[in-house]
């Protein structure tokens, strides 16, 4: 995560370093100590912010992680053992499966209706703010009041059924409650996708189709060979946001099932620290699945950066002097 | 380029951290709940109790002043807490040792965890005679560490068979359920009937698991179940038997539709909701049940037709049929608070301020002189019911705390989702008390 941030950050201050250059090599030092306490003064407290609340706790979560430890009582070694159980523990593993399910299943769901979605309100058509609006309100909404409506609606007795006279156990049958909370997600996180997606449309450039409608390329050729690559950074970008919200995922599963999330197949590994950790006030054991999380969701950022993202990062650095990759 | 951006990066951490270490110099040292005056002294008492609402925060402002009155060198400082929140905030005070003088505590292996740390005052000595004379023995189990007492309860909560007298008779129920078989005839009758006959919310957990800890209580000897926060040894029978029958229990589908996915309280599709609107017969739920019931009901009125009876025996169960469930809620001093703290303690369970607080809290004192004003025909029940009760266990996971507890409860709901088995339970909370 951190290496995103930066990368772009320093494709700005490059262009500023260039310009600097010709001047004579005494002279350069000396604004630069003034520009580093600039520096230093303004990204100060930031930095201060991050390192208490983001780095220490997370030093402090794996130093937690090697002991037993009840909250309360004195910190006892436990060695690898907590990170042993946790890996031995089916009820993790399942948990880890169903993250990875609901990465790929938000990404094969989302990505194409949100494309859809924007390029039917990328058209000139009636209304199109008021739909833009009706398909962001639900990401805007709190995640509990979502969870509350849905867990209501989804009820074995609850509105769904009995509006279509169905009997179908929307949450609590292990075969269909993925599925349900999939629709949950998808409702409440397109409007995000759609946005994004919107956005990349307008910024691709009004000449390039019309040029490709004077050549006589149809609609759908266009789309096809004008949006979807020129979209392709747009949605690498909201596809890494999607893969790291769904790794992460706790609260929407956590107030529509509640504790039987683990029956229904639907717990992730933010809701196994969760009733592992925090309800069995086990908070060594806790902070390894913590670190577990981490480096799980780290890992698959740093993938990700490498593989898919990478011309992405390039081409923001496109400016830069070769020698810098160095 | 880039050592220049890295030297960048590390003069700003160098100037922030000199920020923050002149910064944190200057903090302020914790205040630790007041003055500590002996006798006579001025002092200021901390209280943490759990009511928000009204007629609870009126008792704390009452109870303090009329004890001021008569001791007018202690003063109070109340601290109301969402009563969710009271063990967090609890477990943050010991970890920095800065503990309220009185706070509430509901006994058990929770409050035991926090006598080890050394920050529960002991008041085996301290409770007043007239307090130990009136309560009797029975309350001050839930806070006794080791034979020495660490709280004085204020209401005891037994548990129970709640029901709606109409839809029994509805069903044709003329006498409630006194053994299993019986309790699965009156389900019987009810699916006829076409009522569902159980509401149970296992989104929950603990309510599911009450169904469990009541299989256990009628099947293990007393000594086997009172005795299980010290043993936190699994390996009698009979916790395989009552899971065996709940299982067996489960498997006659009592529960209302959707129990999985079923809150305990509070919302009006809740199980305690579905009891209120009639759209359920019974609930097993413990002794504050008759006020959550009564805020569901449509008219926010006490349910008319609610009753009460005991969980039903078991087959071949070695756990006395009379034998209670139930929960005690309290308050205990914190080590360091001054010998106000446990004036005021014996202050309010004076039969006296005892009725007004079961008054404000709906629930039953724990005092036996304050236990005779107690009104409505519910509450006389199970009331009648805990004075003829044998022993009385605490629920389960209060008792076990909470890494055995929790695992207990988890167990239980897999079962009820088919999802787990008799022995799984029994395995999972093994497996718990092997790493506690």
């Amino acid at each position: 995560m951190s290496t995103t941030q930066t990368a772009p950050a320093a494709g700005r201050i490059d262009p500023a370093g260039q310009r600097e250059t010709p001047r004579p090599v005494a002279r350069r030092r000396r604004i630069d100590w003034r520009k580093n306490g600039e520096i230093a003064l303004l990204s100060g407290p930031a930095i201060l912010i991050f390192l208490t609340f983001v780095i220490f706790p997370v030093f402090l979560a794996a130093f937690y992680g090697f002991f037993k430890w009840d909250g309360i009582g004195a910190l006892e070694w436990n060695g690898l053992q907590n990170y042993v159980w946790i890996l031995e523990d089916p009820e993790f593993r399942e948990a880890v499966g169903h993250n990875f399910g609901i990465v790929i299943a938000s990404i094969v769901l989302q990505g194409p209706l949100a494309i859809l979605f924007a390029l039917v309100m990328n058209q000139k058509i009636k209304g199109r703010s008021f739909i833009r609006i009706m398909i962001f309100v639900p990401y805007v909404i709190s995640e509990v009041v979502v969870g509350l409506a849905w867990s209501m609606l989804m009820q074995d007795t609850g509105a769904i059924n009995q509006l279509f006279g169905l009997d179908i156990s929307w949450l609590s049958d292990p075969n269909i409650a993925f599925w349900s909370l999939m629709i949950i997600i998808t409702w409440k996180y397109i409007g995000f996708a759609v946005i994004l997606m919107l956005a990349g449309m307008q910024s691709i450039p009004e000449e390039l189709y019309e040029a490709a409608a004077i050549d006589g390329a149809s609609f759908w050729k266009m789309q096809w060979s004008i949006t979807l690559p020129l979209l392709g950074p747009t949605i690498r970008i909201w596809a890494f946001l999607s893969i790291i919200g769904s790794l992460q995922l706790f609260d929407l599963v956590f107030i529509v099932w509640g504790r039987i999330a683990p029956s229904a197949g639907v717990h992730t590994m933010a809701f196994y620290m969760y009733t592992e950790g925090h309800l069995s006030g086990e908070y060594g054991f806790g902070s390894a699945v913590a670190v577990l999380l981490f480096l799980i969701s780290l890992i698959v950022g740093l993938v990700y950066q490498r593989f898919v993202l990478r011309r992405d990062i390039d081409g923001a650095l496109t400016d830069a002097p070769a020698k810098d990759a160095k | 380029m880039s050592v220049r951006k890295a030297w960048a990066a590390g003069a700003a951490v160098a100037a922030v951290a000199t920020l923050a270490l002149t910064g944190c110099t200057t903090s302020t040292a914790p205040t630790n709940g007041g003055d500590k005056g002996g006798d006579g002294e001025a002092s200021v008492l901390t209280i943490w109790q759990n009511s928000t609402t009204g007629p609870g925060q009126a008792y704390w402002r009452d109870a303090t002043a009329a004890f001021t009155e008569e001791h007018p060198e202690v003063t109070f400082k109340i601290e109301d807490i969402q009563n969710e929140q009271m063990d967090g905030k609890l477990q943050t005070a010991v970890q920095s040792k800065d503990m309220p003088d009185i706070f509430m505590a509901r006994g058990g292996g929770k409050l035991a965890d926090v006598v080890k740390a050394g920050l529960v005052k002991d008041l085996t000595d301290l409770v007043s005679d007239d307090v130990m004379a009136d309560y009797g023995d029975a309350p001050f189990a839930a806070f006794s560490v080791e034979g020495k007492i660490y709280g004085v309860p204020t209401a005891v909560l037994p548990g129970g068979v709640f029901y709606s007298k109409d839809l029994f008779e509805q069903a044709g129920i003329t006498e409630t359920p006194t053994t299993i078989d019986e309790l699965n005839d009156a389900v019987a009758k009810l699916k006829d009937a076409g009522i569902d006959p159980i509401a149970v919310g296992a989104k929950d957990a603990w309510p599911a698991a009450h169904w469990y800890y009541w299989f256990a209580l009628r099947s293990c000897d007393k000594d086997t179940l009172l005795d299980i926060a010290t043993t936190k040894d699994f390996s009698d029978p009979c916790w395989l038997d009552a899971a065996e029958q709940l299982e067996e229990f489960i498997g006659t589908e009592p529960f209302n539709k959707g129990f999985l996915t079923t809150p305990a309280q509070s919302v009006a599709n809740s199980s305690a909701g579905l009891i209120a609107n009639h759209k359920a017969a019974m609930e097993v739920m413990g002794g504050w049940d008759v006020g959550v019931i009564a805020d569901l009901t449509p008219d926010k009125k006490p349910l008319p037709d609610l009753g009460w009876f005991p969980f039903p025996a078991v087959d071949g169960g070695k756990g006395d049929p009379a034998a209670m469930m139930g929960g005690v809620d309290g308050f205990s001093c914190s080590v360091d608070s001054p010998s106000s703290c446990e004036d005021f303690l014996n202050f309010i369970a004076s039969p006296e301020w005892q009725g007004k607080y079961a008054t404000a809290y709906s629930s039953l004192p724990a005092s036996a002189e304050a236990q005779k004003a107690v009104e409505g025909d519910v509450e006389k029940t199970f009331l009648a019911a805990y004075q003829e009760s044998p022993y009385m266990s605490m629920w389960l996971d209060t008792l076990l705390g909470q890494n055995i507890g929790t695992a207990l409860n988890d167990g239980v709901v897999k079962m009820f989702a088919g999802d787990g088995s008799a022995q799984a339970v029994i395995d999972d909370v093994s497996k718990a008390a092997e790493r506690d």
